[in-house]
Formats: structure tokens, C-alpha cells, sequence
């Protein structure tokens, strides 16, 4: 008997591990009455990007004083690295994870994507009640831009608003050749650098491209990277095929006659990442978009001078606009709560400078008003800056200009707005298409664009393919869209 | 009934106890996530309620989702790589493993054979990532081996990673590489428990070590290598992806050779992310594995009861 009593007890146990494990997954209102009084603080769960930190547990500890006599709310931070942010919310927003406020962008974990699938709460009611202060400091371009299908579902960062790409040179290579960048623009202009230090140094790689590089094309994109497009002085709002355009034909032969003399690396079509020039110096020119003191802090990071020149033209896109924001989830319990938080942190000059720097005295130290030095714990708390919130209210890092957020400003008016800015294409009718078309394009694509293959011979057959997995059924359905949304907009 | 079956279960509790972990497992990480599969006949949208009301309150699409697996040319592409490399990998495979068994259990140095057997059985254990470096440093067209080696004897240096038909022999060797030695020790310890009496007997009869191997070792090991292969045949519709993805650098001129039904996917869901596209994929290839599993077994039990596996 008193076996059988032990394997019961056992079995129970069992089972209720079992069922404290199922219930782990289920729980919704374990303490939902207490929104609104002044007695118990909410705990608002973040999700961002970012490599997790040492010091993060320290810093939100100090974040929670503040945030419980300011708005009786605490939050608790949870990192999640850049190479695993997408997929990781992906499944989250997908399963339902309790959550309140995450990061959201057009280049990790997709704003518009999200938005329309439901995973955020639309931000409209909070912005114009709890998020005043935001609308307020925020350039209205940012908001603008950034509604999907009429509505606000995210806090875009103050920051730099257009998209601008430019030429970044080694200044050490340039000076020791004694070349002269100041007539450089196009792609075609850049040829004679090239071959200088292509026939003097034979261990530089002159211009390093990745996997990822496509010539800069005056086109707005429907989808990033798809070569679906319309042009930037569009009148007339067609979208045409980015393949089957004159401007791109020129520029894939540039880029061919470029690999063929060895300019760029020969494995450019399978390199995830040119890391490893950038850390040896052998390298002459890339391109990257910039902002404003850009070439400083790229000279900080590499230990050796970069200078750069402007690519093309500033301009402000729907995904430079969603660069960077954080959503309110749409299975948040404090909704209002969180909203409040997002409007202290885009205000509060104290609460920014925390959540981005750490601790005055552990982590950075004051050395001006407006200006602070990294101390050497600020390796255990170092955070992306444009990643939470408000840029323009940080403290100015030593060496920065007074006039650095000025400049910010300035940057910001002369972003020329894209045809389709405030645009968003609405794939869900066409998902099988894409997917499609998707694979064919990543077939030819790298290859392609860094010049790999003949343009005259691969152009044609990736025209054909794209064809035939359905890439006219998706260009009709995109002129569909936008002439609707220009209809509106008139 | 009830008091019969309470007391068989009591009767048996040891063994039932012993049952309960797997069955727990199998009931929570196989047959529970299983009802999810309706997730690949809807639109699948987020719930603000959680999981299971974002599973009942998505859109029935039927089988719209399982169309973007069929509807291009590269469908056709994709099922030839996925199958005809798995049969390469199981028939060669299970040729070089038993081949690998037999000689490690018939070298005479024991301590020897162990040394043997642990390099072999050590790129098991690398990530696809890695090897796919390891690739790299023989392949790549500026500071590759390969290229190096050739240029010594006048050949101009080849773009490996442009070129596809080099790939479907780099894919086979690899993959061999890297699982034979695992598998190899299964068919070992099948080998070691044969019963060494029937060696004696023969060697008495006057019987050489490849008579031996063939009337002894061979048939001993017959039933174990039609379940491993079996199990292997189950899974059939899948690819590795590492070795489709990581090893050719994801190189788009390879596609040809290197597209697999699970690369594919990922490539064409990367952009919308749509959960439904890729469960319908996922229910594609189990489907397809388990008829294919139920036919083998069926022909199996045919020719041989005993061999098969139910």
C-alpha cells in the first residue's frame, strides 16, 4: 500500500508540473485591475536591439527610481542582438509573448509587415492624450511617413530624416596618390581612383562591395531590394521594372567593366561583409549612407581617416523615415502606461542621457553642459543611440561640434521627399508571387549588381525568369495600389 | 473494466514509469504543436488575445498557401535537388558507413581504431557554418587551395563559387564527410555484438576474412541497415540547410544545383514572413515523408517481415 501511495504522489506531482508548464503559455490577467490608481506601479515589458549588456539590470534600476515618481511605471529592458531581432519577434508577436513596448524598423522586424498583420495597437488616441510632447518635438515628417494605411503604429526617433549615400574614401590612400575627390559623383567619375591604386597597390582591395551592394539608382523602391520601382522625378506615377531600365543597364556594365579589372573583389558576389577590410585599411572606397559629422565618427571607430562625398541626393523614404521607432504591442495590457513612458523618454533630457549612457559617474562623466566623456565602465552599458528614442537630446560626445544637433536640423529641411513617401505596399494579395519572385531574384541579384556577370548576357535571363514566377502580376497590382493612393492624395 | 485496467496499470507501473518522461515529450513537443498545423490552411493574423485567438479568429484560405511551392519552374527544380541528393546521400552513405564499420572492427590495434574512429567522427560535431569556411579556404577564387594548387601546374584559376557543375560533387563529399563517421559507429556496434562464436566457426571451416564478411558480418547487420535507412528514406523532403545555404556562400549563379525545398522557402518567405507559407511547407514534406516511409515499410514487410520496422 504504501508503494502505491508513493508512485500516486509521483504522478501527481508530474502532472502538475505538466500543468503549470501548459499554464505558463495561457496566463493573460494575472493583475489587470491595477491600471489606473496610484497604488501598485505597472511594469511595462521592452523589447529592443541591441548586443544584451553587462550593466542593463544596474541602469534600468536607476530608470525605475525616476519612471515610479514620474508616471508610477517601472520597465524592464530586454536586449535582443541585430542578427536575431527579426526572427525572434517574429515568433514572439506570432505567439503571443506578453510584451508592451518594442523596437520596430524597416530593416529589422518590419514595421509595415507588423503593422498589418496586428502586431502593434494603433498610437493616434495616445499621441494626441499621453504622447503630446512627441508630436511636439518630433519633426511632423516623421509621423507623417511613417502611418500605415492611414494610421500611426509606431514612435519614429528623432533623428536624421532623408537618406543620403555617399563615397567614403581611405584618406591615407588618397593622399599618398595625391587624388582628388571633389569631382566625384557617379559611379563612371570614380574609375581613374580606382585604377591609380589598382595598378600601385596590388594588396588593396580599391573598391569594396559586399553581397549586398547595388548601384545607387535615382528610383523609389515598392519593396526594398525588389526591382520594382518608380522613378524619383516621377510625374506620372509609373512603376516600371528597375531591370528593364536604361540607367540600370548602364550602371551593371560600369560595375562589370569594374570587376573584370580587378577593382572589386572577386568574391564580392558571395561576401556577407567587408568587416575585414575596413578593420585592415585595405581598402580605398565604398559607398554608405551618411549624416551629418559621419566621417568623424566613422574615423573614430577605424582608428585611421575617412572623408566622404556625396553619392547622390538627399531624400527622404518611407524606410529612412522608419529607420528606427518603437510600437506599443497590441496585446499590451497598459497601453496608456506605455505611451506615457515612450513621451518621457522622447522629452526628458535626465531620462534619455540614463537609458543611452548609463550612470553619470560609472558610466560616462560630465565634462561641459551639454557634453559628456565615455568612462571605462561605459563598455559594460553601451547601447544604439538612435535605437530608443530622441537623438537631438543627448548629451554631445567629446570633440562633437556645439552645433551638431543644428546641423541635424539643417540635414533634415533639405531632404527632398520621394514620390512614394507615405506609400506602403500591400503584398498580402500577391504573397505567392512575391515568394516567387523572391528566389529568382535572389539568384540573379548579387551577381548582377556587383558586376560579376556579363549585364548583356544574365540581364535578359533574369528578366525572362522573373517573368515567369509572376513579377507582372505584382507590377500590376502595384500600379493598382498606387494610382489609388495618388487619387487620394490630389 | 475500469477496475481491470487500474489494476494492469498498477501491474505495470515500473515500466510505465519509466514510459511517462517520452510519452510526456512526444505529447508536448510532437502531437500537441501537430493541431498547430491548421496554421498552414489560414491567413494567419496576431490576435491581441494570444496565441489560440490569433489561430481561430485567421482566415480560412484553403490551399492557397501551398500554391507558391508549386507555381513556377523552379518547383520542378527544387524537388529534383531535395530528392536526388538525399537518395545520393543515403545509398553512398550507408555504402561508405558499413564499409568504415567493417574496417574499424577488423583493425587489430584497438587503441588504434579508436583514434580512427574519433577523427572520423569529429566533423559531426562542426556547425554547417564552419565547414562552410573550411570550404572557403580550399575554394575561394583569389586565396583557395584548390586555385593555388592548379595554378602551380599552369591551369588558370576557376570561379568555384559561379560555377554548377563542380557543385553537386562538393555537396555529396562534404555531406559525406561529415555524417559518415557518425553513422558508421551505429553499423560498429551492431558489428561488436555479433556473436563472435559464429567467426570462430567459420575461421575453423577454413573461411577468409571477405567470406567471413560477406556470409557473417553482412547479413547480421541487414536488419539494422534497412531500419536506419528507413528512417532515413522518412526523411527525404528534407534538405539540410546549412549544407544548401551555408556551404555554397548562398551564391545565386549555384541555385541550380543548390536550391533545395528548404532553402527555397526560406529565400521566398524571408521578405512577408508569412507563418502560414512556410507551415504549408513544412506539412508538405512531412506528408510526403511519411507516405513514402509507409510505402518502403509495406515493400520491406513484403520481401522480409523481420526487417521491417512495423
Amino acid at each position: 500500500m504504501k508503494k502505491k501511495k508513493s508512485f500516486t504522489i509521483m504522478l501527481a506531482t508530474l502532472m502538475a508540473c505538466t500543468l503549470t508548464l501548459s499554464a505558463c503559455g495561457g496566463n493573460k490577467d494575472n493583475s489587470a485591475s491595477s491600471g489606473g490608481s496610484s497604488e501598485k506601479p505597472v511594469e511595462l515589458i521592452w523589447y529592443t536591439i541591441g548586443a544584451p549588456q553587462k550593466d542593463t539590470d544596474l541602469v534600468i534600476a536607476e530608470v525605475n527610481k525616476y519612471t515610479k515618481e514620474k508616471i508610477n511605471a517601472t520597465v524592464k529592458m530586454k536586449m535582443i542582438d541585430y542578427g536575431d531581432y527579426s526572427q525572434k519577434m517574429q515568433v514572439m508577436a506570432a505567439s503571443g509573448e506578453p510584451m508592451d513596448i518594442l523596437f520596430t524598423s524597416s530593416w529589422a522586424f518590419d514595421y509595415v509587415q507588423n503593422a498589418r498583420k496586428g502586431a502593434f495597437t494603433p498610437i493616434d488616441d495616445l499621441l494626441t492624450k499621453e504622447g503630446k510632447g512627441i508630436t511636439e518635438t518630433l519633426d511632423s515628417a516623421f509621423l507623417e511617413g511613417s502611418k500605415v494605411d492611414g494610421k500611426n503604429y509606431g514612435v519614429p526617433a528623432n533623428k536624421e530624416l532623408p537618406a543620403l549615400e555617399a563615397w567614403r574614401f581611405n584618406k591615407e590612400l588618397l593622399e599618398k596618390y595625391n587624388l582628388d575627390i571633389s569631382e566625384v559623383k557617379s559611379l563612371e567619375s570614380v574609375e581613374p581612383l580606382l585604377k591609380t591604386i589598382k595598378e600601385n597597390e596590388p594588396n588593396v582591395t580599391p573598391f569594396a562591395i559586399s553581397k549586398d551592394y547595388m548601384p545607387l539608382m535615382p528610383f523609389d523602391y515598392l519593396i526594398e531590394k525588389m526591382p520594382m520601382a518608380v522613378k524619383l522625378d516621377t510625374t506620372d506615377y509609373k512603376v516600371v521594372n528597375l531591370l528593364e531600365t536604361p540607367e540600370l543597364k548602364a550602371s551593371l556594365a560600369t560595375m562589370h567593366k569594374y570587376y573584370k579589372a580587378g577593382y572589386v573583389s572577386p568574391e564580392a558576389a558571395t561576401t556577407t561583409s567587408t568587416d575585414d577590410l575596413m578593420k585592415t585599411g585595405k581598402w580605398l572606397m565604398d559607398r554608405a549612407s551618411t549624416q551629418p559629422l559621419a566621417d568623424n565618427q566613422w574615423s573614430a571607430s577605424y582608428g585611421y581617416p575617412v572623408v566622404s562625398t556625396p553619392a547622390g541626393d538627399s531624400i527622404v523614404f518611407n524606410w529612412s523615415v522608419m529607420g528606427s521607432m518603437q510600437a506599443i504591442s497590441a496585446n499590451s495590457k497598459y497601453p496608456e502606461k506605455a505611451m506615457e513612458f515612450l513621451n518621457l523618454l522622447n522629452t526628458d533630457k535626465y531620462l534619455r542621457n540614463l537609458l543611452d549612457s548609463g550612470i553619470e559617474k560609472v558610466h560616462y562623466e560630465k565634462i561641459g553642459e551639454n557634453m559628456m566623456k565615455n568612462l571605462p565602465d561605459s563598455k559594460n552599458y553601451d547601447i544604439p543611440t538612435f535605437s530608443i528614442g530622441n537623438v537631438l537630446l543627448t548629451y554631445l560626445n567629446e570633440g562633437d561640434p556645439e552645433n551638431k544637433w543644428d546641423e541635424f536640423k539643417t540635414f533634415n529641411d533639405a531632404g527632398k521627399n520621394a514620390p512614394l513617401l507615405g506609400f506602403n505596399f500591400d503584398t498580402s494579395k500577391i504573397t505567392n508571387e512575391i515568394a516567387a519572385v523572391q528566389n529568382v531574384k535572389e539568384e540573379f541579384w548579387s551577381s548582377l549588381m556587383t558586376g560579376t556577370v556579363d549585364p548583356d548576357v544574365y540581364l535578359p535571363k533574369a528578366l525572362e525568369k522573373l517573368k515567369a514566377a509572376g513579377l507582372d502580376k505584382i507590377m500590376a497590382e502595384a500600379q493598382t495600389q498606387v494610382d489609388a493612393w495618388v487619387a487620394t492624395k490630389k | 473494466m475500469i477496475g481491470g485496467f487500474l489494476k494492469n496499470l498498477f501491474k505495470n507501473k515500473v515500466m510505465l514509469l519509466m514510459v511517462l518522461p517520452g510519452t510526456l515529450w512526444f505529447l508536448f513537443f510532437a502531437y500537441l504543436p501537430m493541431l498547430g498545423t491548421i496554421i498552414a490552411f489560414k491567413q494567419y493574423r496576431y490576435s491581441r488575445d494570444g496565441f489560440l485567438a490569433s489561430i481561430v479568429q485567421s482566415k480560412w484560405v484553403g490551399f492557397d498557401n501551398f500554391k507558391f511551392l508549386f507555381s513556377t519552374n523552379d518547383a520542378y527544380v527544387i524537388t529534383r535537388n531535395t530528392l536526388l541528393y538525399n537518395v545520393a546521400f543515403i545509398t553512398l552513405g550507408l555504402i561508405l558507413s558499413v564499409i568504415l564499420a567493417v574496417v574499424l572492427s577488423e583493425i587489430a590495434n584497438k587503441k588504434l581504431a579508436k583514434v580512427y574512429q574519433t577523427g572520423m567522427f569529429l566533423p559531426y560535431f562542426l556547425s554547417w557554418v564552419v565547414v562552410g569556411y573550411f570550404a572557403f579556404s580550399f575554394l575561394s577564387m583569389d586565396r583557395g587551395m584548390l586555385n593555388q594548387i592548379t595554378g602551380w601546374f599552369g591551369m588558370d584559376p576557376i570561379q568555384w563559387y559561379s560555377d554548377p557543375k563542380y557543385w553537386p560533387y562538393f555537396l555529396v563529399l562534404i555531406f559525406l564527410w561529415k555524417a559518415v563517421g557518425y553513422n558508421s559507429v551505429v553499423y560498429l556496434a551492431a558489428i561488436m555484438g555479433i556473436d563472435r562464436s559464429l567467426y570462430e566457426a567459420a575461421m575453423i571451416d577454413g573461411a577468409s576474412k571477405w567470406q567471413q564478411i560477406r556470409s557473417i558480418t553482412i547479413p547480421m547487420l541487414k536488419p539494422i541497415i534497412t531500419i536506419m535507412t528507413l528512417l532515413a528514406i522518412g526523411k527525404i523532403f528534407y534538405a539540410d540547410f546549412g549544407l544548401f545555404y551555408q556551404v555554397p556562400r548562398d551564391s545565386g549563379t549555384l541555385y541550380s544545383v543548390t536550391n533545395v525545398i528548404d532553402t527555397y522557402v526560406y529565400r521566398g518567405l524571408k521578405t512577408t514572413g508569412e507563418i502560414g507559407m512556410s507551415t504549408a511547407a513544412g506539412l508538405y514534406q512531412s506528408v510526403v515523408g511519411f507516405v513514402l516511409v509507409m510505402t518502403s515499410n509495406y515493400i520491406v514487410r513484403k520481401v522480409d517481415k523481420d526487417s521491417a520496422l512495423f
